[in-house]
């Protein structure tokens, strides 16, 4: 053998081996990046360290970005500051408190606003920073400790960094002065917001004294032009009276200062509508836990719609605050359990949210630690931690590490990866009731102008709107591409076919580029101003068709039978034209008549009844039966079906033709009339509000796509019947009709079904049109006239702005492998159908 | 359809009309075979029309069109070209705020009225390039004589009266021999600065940019403390110096044609009364629309003709050319036709001539049949993920790290955009290709082996010559199909304006990591994203037309190649 042999051999071997892997590398390598959606969270690490003194008494603690330090604040102001890798703690000052003790502490979700309570009936303002700044490696301090890796002054941590620069974590706590509130009763809890611009702070904040008297009060710091002093005013409203006897747990208010929750310890919320500070209402009254269980935790999440609520019994439950009508609430806003979440088994005891997502970390008694996500109801890690009845929670500002400190003084931090806690297999397959929404639902909003959005990731819009744009192209493009191929096939000579066929295949080389450009600045502006007359081109165009039909039926048989198929074709042009003509000059005459003048008002729902739209959509059904039925009684009874054709038989056929549409419209009005004082109506379903780029005008620009793909293999399969089979019926004396549609169709019809599938798998992946022809709004309704977002469009759109690696990033190739496999399995589906139908014709 | 074939005079009651023995009128199915002819005529009806539909609008986009001056009943005036006319329905509101004569014969036409669409430019002084003109409101329509079309650099075009040409101090009358004289020197200048700035100019900074990465490529593989990054920092600095030296000799020389250029001035003034002077270089044609003959019309249409294949896009893409989208979607198709040639003919080669015919190559078959089906979108996504995110960042890393966080292969461009290309085409080029090779009779393959041929001898010079007609025309399908995809490349680099195309003067000439133009995406670029897709149609048509016959060029030539294979193997069988 030569060696030139020998490296073909292997080369081709290894070449084509190789080109297979890569094409099946395409979906393993699509997997591989979706993958990351579905695997939830995941512990990079773990620490712990012991914190110095008591964690009865910790009021609030948590971590920095970078968490290379957390902090403790207790309730006699004891600040700890601990470097997490070695658990060694660094000096920081007290809070000066006066000698006081901490009664009540509300803070904010993001910022490190704080704000303490007192037993004297005052409140200090705070904030919370743990600052980072860049130190460049010769601007480091002289005598730094080691500290692992990190160096340590005593009270910052100097991380090194790239690029021979170090990260200075340090803690600044900033304590404003007293205000007070009430006198002579004890502050039992608090909540504190802090709004405003920076010249003008406003902070919200409620309490709640000892006596139960709940207050919301609005601190407004102005600046002195002149003399750039700041003075505060405090403007405190007193809430409603809680009931005697309520133990009150928690109190929380809202950014805006309009909503005021206060929490008893056995789970009953009151819920005020201060949106009038001078008229303040108790506007709901409700019992968020089952049986004796006492609240664990009630807060909100970022954006402060969703508010968390824990129980001693394990419970974990999501609220949303939504309008219902009929509520028996004062402002028609009711607490509605949206997320019930999988619940601990011991009572929960701490709880931290996210500072940027749904995330939160819910802490028990018994140990366990949970990170959980809010909308897709998932538990992304569940943790164990050693140091007891779980005292405090913190999650990282970035969402990458846990604290949990237990009450024997242990902190344990985990180090923890969960990219993607938005999506699992429900929520990008099922509905998801998001934040603001009535109920669940399947949404597809990727993004939006507001910080506390959530990307709402649901395929199912998608998916249904390449259903919806596939279902409407198709039903346009098949009988178009079917009963052309069936005629090109049987009723035409070789030559007529010749000419015709490649005419019809020069569609498919179309770019769908320009298909789509056309469709969406020609044709829907087009569509849009005569939209009356497209409608009744569907109606004219088969009725001029069958009146050239009878009209040909007069024509001496000879005559007919010299002219044959060509003739027949050019005659169809020209029964066509005149249905279109018919159609653009009597659209507004049908207009008037059927849409009361107006077709999208009609459309709308505006003007106009129903029923001579179901009437027209009722016309063709009733027009196969009655012709059934004539053709079987009234055919029988005047001999036409057996007739010799000829001018009198063609008067009679076209005479009883004209009858059967008469009865047909007569029946179809009759149960039109019918459905409609049934109360059937055709809008709001099939069609309803009217866009300029709509699924009509997607249908028929798809159909340049489809038809020729439809056409040529549904030709070529009908095309491929053995030729004995054609010339034994013939010879037998069927027509050319019967033989095309009892002998050709029933065999090839494996062929064809595979041609339509292929058309089908065209459409469901074609991508340019859809993005410039449909509009791109993923809303879920069979309306022909409203747009839609297909998932290839919805890629295109959105793919090159995608984050690599992000959740949207992941999403759009999970969206891409569903068009993978469903574009898969419909041309496999075809494929073997086809071959089949191979192995089958061969037989013959 | 109850139409039986059973001998008709079995029935008793059977009509005397029937006696001969001709075929029953039932059994022809006529309202059906016209239904079916009907569904023909309407798709070829549909391909026809939207040929020709393409084939009028590209054709007349750049044709001269005269300009009107148009008084409405209200006493305003427009000049514009006429541009389209329409039938349209007229508002409600509009309706009522007509007089009773209009209204009564608006109501006649069943609430339809005509109206005509002009372009009357001056988008500088009016934010709006066109207006409708209903006929109803239209009091006199005229065809001044000394309106002139003004295409300009900016702004797009313009509308008016041309009122002086000032030509280095002197001011003259638009139609002096030396004022035209005077533009055409003016944009022999324009070209001069702008073949000095991307050219000599371009040329230096990239050579600058060059020496700067080279240094920081020293210094991420050598550290910034070692030798020999301060010897190439000295060698480096003292060159870039050199460099810049010769920047400011080229910035100077610029400047001077500059100046120079400041001196010939044009005033136009619009219909309106508002004048605008700008430099005549600014100008790139201009014609008195109702002034010039059919002869000129030709010239005029003939150079927006040449401007349009040879020039490069402006004002948003709506203006000026094409050239870089027409090199970009040769350059990538060229590309992608190297990449899957070998691929896609060793693959048939080795499905037809190697592997064993087994279930395992049908199962192969029907998968690469399958592939072709797969949408383009998925390609153009793993194309992303995969050649421009993994394949790329990991090339970047290890030859580029110099640029880095910037991305030179991490991120889409033409190499990408080819390979993806290339996958997306494979199974065209293999399944053309099999078919090519089962056509190869087997007794010339036999006659080969039996003369005592290798396999591959056999191959190499009996297979596939044979073959090669029908490799060819699946490499020309493949490239027909590649040239009219757009979705997967809106991912992998196509870009609106590529400021450099792909091949260039610039070491080393062939850019493969750089983004380019593309005609489907200039398509879909400026008839979707530009700020007036009205102004933009003119362009997108004639490019819609460009690449249509592009497109149908190649199907041609593999049609022609495919024909001229039939009648070769014709001749060879024996």
């Amino acid at each position: 053998m030569l060696i030139a042999d020998k490296v073909a051999d292997w080369g081709i071997r290894i070449g084509g081996l190789s080109v297979i892997v890569a094409v099946f590398g395409i979906m393993v390598f699509l997997m591989q990046v979706v993958v990351p959606l579905f695997t939830g969270g995941r512990v990079l690490g773990q620490q712990s360290f012991r914190i110095a003194g008591p964690a009865d008494t910790l009021v609030a603690g948590g971590l920095d970005e970078t968490h290379v330090v957390a902090y403790t604040i207790g309730r006699d102001g004891e600040v700890g500051l601990y470097h997490v890798a070695s658990g060694r703690r660094l000096a920081v000052p007290p809070l000066d408190l006066g000698g006081k003790r901490v009664t009540a502490f509300g803070r904010s979700i993001v910022g490190g606003e704080i704000a303490l309570g007192f037993a004297d009936g005052t409140v200090r303002f705070g904030k919370v920073t743990l600052s980072a700044e860049i130190v460049p490696g010769e601007a480091l301090p002289a005598g730094l400790q080691s500290l692992g890796s990190d160096r340590t002054d005593g009270s910052a941590v100097f991380t090194p960094i790239a690029g021979e620069q170090f990260r200075k974590t340090a803690i600044a706590i900033r304590l404003d002065a007293e205000q007070r509130v009430v006198e002579g009763r004890s502050i039992v809890a608090l909540d504190y917001r802090s709004g405003g611009t920076v010249e003008r702070p406003v902070r919200t904040f409620a309490t709640v004294d000892d006596a139960g008297v709940p207050r919301l009060s609005l601190a407004e710091t102005r600046v002195n032009m002149l003399t750039r002093q700041a003075r505060t005013t405090v403007s405190t409203a007193e809430l409603p009276a809680l009931p005697a006897g309520t133990r009150v747990a928690r109190a929380m208010v809202s950014e805006k200062g309009d909503q005021v929750f206060v929490v008893d310890r056995g789970g009953i919320v009151f819920r005020y509508d201060t949106r009038d500070a001078k008229d303040t209402k108790l506007a709901e009254t409700r019992d968020l836990l089952v049986g004796n269980a006492s609240v664990g935790s009630f807060d909100f999440l970022i954006g402060e719609q969703s508010i968390v609520v824990t129980g001693s019994d394990g419970s974990v439950a999501v609220y949303f605050r939504l309008p219902q009508p009929g509520a028996a609430t004062t402002d028609g806003f009711r607490l509605v359990l949206a997320h019930d979440l999988k619940p601990q088994t011991a009572p929960i005891e701490a709880f931290a949210p996210s500072e940027r997502g749904k995330m939160f970390v819910t802490a028990d008694a018994g140990g366990g630690v949970t990170l959980r996500h809010s909308t897709s109801e998932q538990v992304l890690l569940s943790l164990t931690q050693a140091g007891g009845v779980a005292k405090l929670a913190a999650l990282a500002p970035r969402e990458d590490a846990i604290m949990v400190i237990g009450a024997d003084g242990l902190a344990t931090v985990w180090h923890v990866a969960a990219p993607h806690p938005e999506t699992t297999w429900a929520s990008i397959f099922g509905k998801v009731w998001y934040e603001g929404y009535e109920a669940p639902a399947f949404t597809w909003q990727s993004s939006s102008g507001t910080d506390s959005f959530e990307p709402k990731l649901s395929l199912v819009p998608l998916i249904f709107g390449t259903l919806k744009a596939t279902l409407y192209a198709l039903l346009f493009a098949v009988p178009i591409a079917l009963l052309a191929a069936i005629y090109t096939s049987e009723f035409v000579t070789p030559k007529v076919r010749g000419t015709v066929k490649p005419v019809m295949e020069m569609m498919a080389s179309l770019p769908s580029v320009v298909l789509g450009f056309i469709a969406a600045l020609v044709l829907a502006p087009l569509v849009e101003t005569f939209i009356s007359s497209v409608l009744l081109a569907f109606v004219t165009l088969p009725l001029s068709l069958l009146a050239g039909a009878y009209l040909w039926q007069l024509l001496p048989r000879d005559l007919s039978l010299r002219l044959g198929g060509g003739v027949k074709l050019a005659l169809a042009f020209v029964a066509l034209a005149a249905g279109l003509l018919i159609a653009a000059y009597a659209g507004p005459a049908f207009e008037r008549a059927f849409f009361a003048g107006d077709v999208k008002a009609w459309a709308n729902g505006d003007v106009g009844s129903g029923g001579p739209f179901t009437f027209l959509l009722l016309l063709p059904l009733t027009y196969v039966a009655v012709s059934i039925v004539s053709e079987r009684l009234l055919g029988d009874w005047l001999g036409i079906e057996r007739a010799q054709p000829g001018l009198r038989t063609g008067l009679t056929d076209a005479a009883r033709w004209t009858a059967t549409l008469a009865v047909a419209a007569a029946v179809a009005a009759l149960v039109a009339t019918l459905l409609t004082a049934v109360g059937l109506d055709a809008r709001g379903g099939m069609v309803s509000t009217y866009v300029q780029r709509n699924t009509l005008v997607v249908g028929f620009a798809m159909g340049f796509a489809v038809i020729p793909i439809i056409y040529t293999i549904a030709e070529d399969a009908l095309n491929s019947v053995p030729e004995h089979l054609r010339g034994a019926s013939l010879a037998c004396g069927a027509t050319p009709w019967q033989t095309a549609t009892r002998v050709i169709l029933p065999t090839a019809m494996s062929g064809v079904f595979a041609a339509i599938m292929v058309g089908m798998g065209r459409a469901v992946g074609e991508t340019m049109i859809v993005v410039m022809a449909a509009g791109n709004t993923p809303i879920m309704e069979w309306n022909v006239f409203s747009g839609l977002r297909a998932l290839s469009a919805n890629i295109a759109v959105e793919l090159p702005e995608a984050v690599k690696d992000g959740t949207l990033y992941r999403t759009l190739f999970l969206a891409a492998l569903t068009l993978f496999v469903m574009t898969f399995v419909v041309n496999t589906l075809a494929e073997v159908v086809r071959q089949r139908f191979r192995k089958r014709s061969a037989q013959l | 359809m109850s139409a039986t074939i059973e001998p008709l005079t079995t029935r008793s009651d059977a009509p005397t009309y029937t006696r001969s023995r001709v075929t029953a009128l039932g059994a022809l199915g006529e309202p059906f075979q016209w239904l079916l002819a009907g569904s023909l005529a309407l798709g070829m009806t549909m391909i026809v029309g939207f040929l020709l539909l393409v084939l009028w609008n590209g054709v007349g986009a750049l044709w001269p069109k005269p300009i009107h001056l148009v008084t409405f009943a209200d006493g305003t005036r427009i000049a514009g070209e006429p541009t389209r006319v329409e039938e349209f329905r007229v508002g409600p509101e509009r309706l009522a705020s007509l007089d009773e004569a209009t209204r009564r014969r608006i109501q006649v036409d069943a609430g339809y009225a005509w109206r005509t669409l002009y372009r009357t430019g001056n988008f500088d002084f009016y934010n709006d390039d066109f207006r409708w003109a209903a006929d109803f409101e239209v009091a006199k329509v005229e065809a001044p004589v000394d309106f002139y079309f003004v295409e300009r650099l900016e702004w797009g075009s313009f509308v008016g009266r041309i009122a002086v040409v000032e030509v280095a101090g002197e001011r003259l009358a638009i139609d002096d021999p030396r004022a035209v004289a005077a533009h055409r020197e003016a944009l022999r200048r324009l070209g001069a600065i702008r073949s000095l700035e991307h050219g000599a100019i371009g040329h230096v900074n990239a050579r600058i940019e060059r020496e700067r990465l080279g240094l920081r490529r020293v210094a991420i593989r050598e550290s910034e403390a070692s030798p020999a990054y301060a010897e190439a920092k000295a060698l480096a600095e003292a060159r870039i110096a050199e460099l810049r030296a010769e920047y400011q000799r080229l910035a100077d020389e610029v400047q001077r044609l500059k100046t120079e250029d400041q001196r010939y001035k044009v005033t136009l003034v619009e219909i309106g009364g508002k004048d605008k002077t700008l430099r005549l270089s600014e100008i790139v044609r201009f014609y008195p629309a109702n002034g010039v003959g059919w002869l000129e019309r030709i010239g005029i249409y003939l150079s927006r003709w040449g401007e349009f294949l040879a020039d490069a896009p402006r004002e948003a893409n709506t203006e000026g050319g094409v050239w870089p989208a027409i090199f970009g979607t040769f350059a990538m198709t060229l590309l992608m036709v190297i990449v899957v040639a070998p691929f896609g003919v060793v693959t048939a080669l080795y499905l037809r001539e190697y592997a064993k015919q087994g279930r395992m190559v049908a199962i192969v078959r029907i998968s690469v049949n399958n592939l072709a089906g797969v949408p383009s979108i998925v390609y153009g996504v793993f194309g992303l993920g995969f050649f421009a995110y993994t394949f790329g960042a990991s090339i970047d890393q290890l030859f580029f790290p110099e640029r880095l966080p910037s991305p030179t292969f991490g991120t889409g461009g033409l190499l990408w955009s080819s390979l993806t290309l290339a996958l997306l085409t494979v199974p065209v080029v293999i399944v053309a290709t099999e078919e090519a090779l089962a056509a190869v009779p087997r007794s010339m393959r036999e006659g080969s082996l039996a003369c005592g041929a290798s396999k591959w001898q056999t191959i190499k010079y009996i297979v596939l010559p044979r073959a090669l007609p029908g490799i060819m025309t699946g490499l020309i399908l493949a490239m027909a199909r590649g040239a009219g995809e757009v979705a997967p490349l809106m991912l992998v680099g196509v870009v609106k304006l590529a400021p450099e195309l792909p091949i260039d003067g610039v070491f080393p000439y062939l850019h493969l990591e750089r983004s380019f133009m593309h005609l489907g995406f200039h398509i879909y670029d400026v008839g979707f994203q530009s700020r007036n897709s009205e102004a933009g149609k003119p362009m997108v048509f004639v490019t819609t037309l460009l690449l249509i016959a592009m497109i149908a060029g190649m199907n041609a030539t593999a049609i022609v190649i495919r024909n001229r294979l039939k009648r070769r193997f014709a001749g060879s069988q024996f």
